[in-house]
C-alpha cells in the first residue's frame, strides 16, 4: 500500500523539481531588479532580502550539510566546525595570496587541507567517546584559530587577510549574481553527493554505527576507519566553504571564526533536523535569512504603534538574538527532530487524515 | 567432524574485577549447536566477548589460553575482521539499528558479501522470516521484540557465517516466539551447516535444541556433555532445570 502511494507521487515530484528550478533560476533576477516580471516590489515585499544574504546562506548551507553529515549521520558531535572553515580560509591565503594558484586549484587545495585537518581532528575519536570527544573538538577549534591568528599576524596585518576577486579562467566572480551562479550548483552537487554517499555501503554502515556502535562492529564494520573518513569528508566540505566565505567577504580576520561561528552550525542542524540533509538546508536558510526578515519588519510597525516600533528598531540586534534563542529552545523541546522531523510527522498526520473514511 | 570453534584453556580478566573466566575449554563442531548455560554472572557473556573480539570495549583482556576458528588463531583479532572470516553474531538485547529500515539493517549485515550475492542473501532471509519481508521498509526500532530478534538473526545470517554466536535470544520474548525462532535456527543449522554457540538462561529450552552443552559456574566449566547427559545430570536438575524442589541450598 505504501509502495503504490510512492509511485503515484512520481509525476508530481518532477513538477516540484521544475517548480524549484524555476524559482532558483529566477531568484537572482528578482532580488537584483527588485521587481517581479516588471512589477516593482517594495523592500518589505521582498522580505528585506538581498542576493548577498542568499549567497552567504548558500555558503552556510555547505557548512550545515557537512556538520549534519558528521553529527547527524555519523553521530560525532563536533564544535570544531569553525576551525575547518578557518583551515579553508588559511589554505586560500597560502595557495592564492602567497603561491598564486588559480582559484579552482585553490578550492581543491582547501578541500585537501580540510580533509587532512579533519582526519587529524578525528583521531581522538579512536579512543574517546561522547563528551570527551566533544571537548577534543573544542580543543581543535582553539588550536586552529590560534594558528590562524599567528599566520595572519606573521604574513598579513591586524586588519585581516585580504582576498582577491576569484576568477575562473578570465571570468571574474565579482557580482552577487555570479557568486550565486557559482555557489548554487556547488550546494546542489554537495547535497546530492552526500545523499548518494548515505545510500552506499559505507554510508549505511555509518548510519548503523550511529545507531549502535557495538552492533555495527559485530556486523563487520570497522568503525575507526569509518569515523576518520566521515570526519575527513565533512571537514573537506567545510574547508571549501571556509575558503569561499573568505573570498566572498574579501577580507577575513581570525575573529571571524570564533566559537559563536562554530555553534551557529550546530544551531542550524538542530533547527533543521539532526541527520536530515534537507533539514540542514532549511536550518541554514532560517538561520541566515530570518534576522534580515525580522529586521525588515520593524520599520513597518511604526504606523501602528510608535512604542513597539521604537522598541523594535532600538533593540533590533538583541531581538534577533532573543528570537533565535527561543527558536532553538522551542525546537529542542517540541520538535527534537527539527523541521525535518516536524514535516515527517505532519506528513504522517496528513496520510492518516486522508485514510480515515 | 571438524571443529569450527576451539577454545583452549581460556582465561579472561576485567580491569576492575578479578578473573572472569578461568581455564575454559570448549569446542563447537561443524553443523553442531552447542549451548552455553549458567546463571547470571557465570561468565557466559564474557566468553562470547572474548571470542568475538569485543572484550576491549568492555575493558577486559585475555590473560591465558587461545581461541581458534577453523584452525586459525583468532584471539586478539579486531572484531570487524572476525566477521569477514566467517563469524556471525546475534548480540544480547538484539541491538538492531533502530533508525534504519529492516532491509537496510540486513544490508549492513550483507556488506561483507560480494555485491552480486546480496540479492540472494536478502531473499534467503526473507524466506526464513516472511515477517521481515512484510516489514522491510519499516524502521527496525519500532517493531516488536520478536521481530527485532528475527531481524538480528537475519542480519547475522545474511553474511553466511560458518560460526554463529547467539547471546540470550530468549531475553524478554514471549515463549512461543522464542520456540519459533529456535526452530528456524535449527533449520539454518541443518541446511547451511552453520556451527552455533548459544548462550541461554533457559536451560530447558537450550537443551531441547542443542546437541551438547557446557555449564559455567563462576567462570569455570563445571559440567559438559551431550544434551541428554546434561538433562539427566542431577546437578543440572537441581540448580537449573528446577526439578528437585528446594534440594541443596543454591550457591
Amino acid at each position: 500500500m505504501n509502495n503504490t502511494a510512492i509511485t503515484s507521487h512520481r509525476p508530481s515530484t518532477w513538477l516540484w523539481l521544475v517548480f524549484w528550478a524555476a524559482i532558483l533560476a529566477y531568484l537572482p533576477v528578482l532580488l537584483t531588479e527588485r521587481a517581479f516580471f516588471g512589477i516593482p516590489l517594495t523592500n518589505t515585499q521582498l522580505l528585506n532580502l538581498g542576493l548577498t544574504q542568499i549567497n552567504l546562506m548558500l555558503i552556510s548551507m555547505l557548512g550545515a550539510l557537512s556538520l549534519n553529515y558528521l553529527t547527524g549521520c555519523a553521530g560525532l558531535i563536533s564544535i570544531g566546525h569553525a576551525a575547518f572553515f578557518a583551515t579553508g580560509a588559511m589554505a586560500a591565503a597560502i595557495f592564492d595570496n602567497q603561491l598564486g594558484l588559480p582559484f579552482p586549484l585553490v578550492l581543491l587545495a582547501a578541500a585537501l587541507a580540510g580533509a587532512l585537518a579533519g582526519t587529524l581532528a578525528g583521531l581522538p575519536s579512536l579512543r574517546v567517546r561522547g563528551l570527551y570527544f566533544v571537548l577534543s573538538t573544542l580543543a581543535v577549534h582553539y588550536v586552529v584559530t590560534y594558528v590562524f591568528l599567528e599566520y595572519q599576524f606573521k604574513f598579513f596585518d591586524v586588519v585581516g587577510i585580504p582576498y582577491a576577486t576569484p576568477r575562473i579562467g578570465t571570468f571574474e566572480i565579482n557580482t552577487p549574481v555570479r557568486w550565486y551562479a557559482l555557489l548554487l550548483p556547488l550546494v546542489i552537487v554537495v547535497y546530492l553527493g552526500l545523499k548518494a554517499s548515505l545510500k552506499s555501503r559505507e554510508g549505511r554502515a555509518m548510519l548503523a554505527m550511529r545507531d549502535h556502535e557495538l552492533a555495527a562492529t559485530a556486523m563487520g564494520v570497522d568503525v575507526r576507519i569509518l569515523r576518520l573518513k566521515a570526519f575527513g569528508l565533512s571537514s573537506a566540505i567545510a574547508s571549501v566553504a571556509g575558503a569561499l566565505f573568505a573570498y566572498y567577504l574579501s577580507n577575513v580576520t581570525s575573529e571571524a571564526f570564533n566559537i559563536n561561528f562554530a555553534i551557529q552550525f550546530i544551531a542550524m542542524i538542530i533547527i533543521g533536523g539532526m541527520g536530515s540533509l534537507p533539514g540542514s538546508l532549511v536550518g541554514a536558510a532560517i538561520w541566515l535569512l530570518l534576522p534580515s526578515i525580522i529586521a525588515g519588519l520593524s520599520p513597518d510597525a511604526s504606523s501602528e504603534n510608535a512604542f513597539l516600533s521604537k522598541l523594535l528598531v532600538e533593540n533590533r540586534a538583541q531581538l534577533v538574538q532573543l528570537i533565535f534563542s527561543l527558536l532553538v529552545i522551542v525546537f529542542l523541546i517540541f520538535a527534537p527532530g527539527g523541521v525535518a522531523g516536524l514535516s515527517t510527522s505532519l506528513k504522517n498526520r496528513w496520510t492518516a487524515w486522508r485514510n480515515t473514511p | 567432524m571438524s571443529v569450527v570453534l576451539d577454545i583452549q584453556h581460556l582465561s579472561v580478566a576485567y580491569n576492575r574485577k578479578g578473573l572472569a573466566l578461568e581455564d575454559v575449554s570448549l569446542q563447537v563442531p561443524q553443523g553442531g549447536i552447542v549451548a552455553l548455560l549458567g546463571a547470571n554472572g557465570a561468565g557466559k557473556s564474557t566468553l562470547i566477548r572474548a571470542v568475538t573480539g569485543l572484550l576491549d570495549l568492555h575493558h577486559g583482556q585475555i590473560t591465558g589460553g587461545q581461541v581458534r576458528m577453523l584452525g586459525q588463531l583468532v584471539s586478539g583479532m579486531p572484531a570487524h575482521r572476525l566477521v569477514r572470516m566467517g563469524m556471525g553474531q546475534v548480540p544480547e538485547g538484539r541491538l538492531v539499528f533502530k533508525h534504519l529500515s529492516v532491509e537496510d539493517n540486513l544490508l549492513v549485515g550483507a556488506a561483507v558479501l560480494p555485491r552480486a550475492q546480496v540479492k540472494d542473501g536478502l531473499d534467503a532471509v526473507y524466506q526464513l522470516f516472511p515477517r521481515l519481508l512484510e516489514r522491510r521498509n519499516q524502521a527496525a526500532g519500532w517493531m516488536s521484540g520478536g521481530e527485532q530478534q528475527m531481524l538480528a538473526l537475519g542480519r547475522a545470517m545474511i553474511a553466511k557465517p560458518k560460526l554463529l554466536l547467539v547471546d540470550e535470544l530468549s531475553l524478554g520474548l514471549a515463549p512461543l516466539i522464542v520456540i519459533e525462532i529456535y526452530k528456524q535456527l535449527r533449520v539454518i543449522g541443518e541446511t547451511m551447516g552453520t556451527a552455533m554457540l548459544i548462550v541461554e538462561q533457559n536451560a530447558h529450552l537450550a537443551l531441547s535444541f542443542a546437541q551438547s552443552a557446557y555449564l559455567l559456574q563462576q567462570g569455570r566449566v563445571v559440567l559438559s556433555g551431550t544434551a541428554q547427559e546434561m538433562s539427566a545430570s542431577p546437578e543440572m536438575k537441581a540448580s537449573y532445570l528446577g526439578e528437585a524442589k528446594a534440594g541443596k541450598g543454591a550457591a
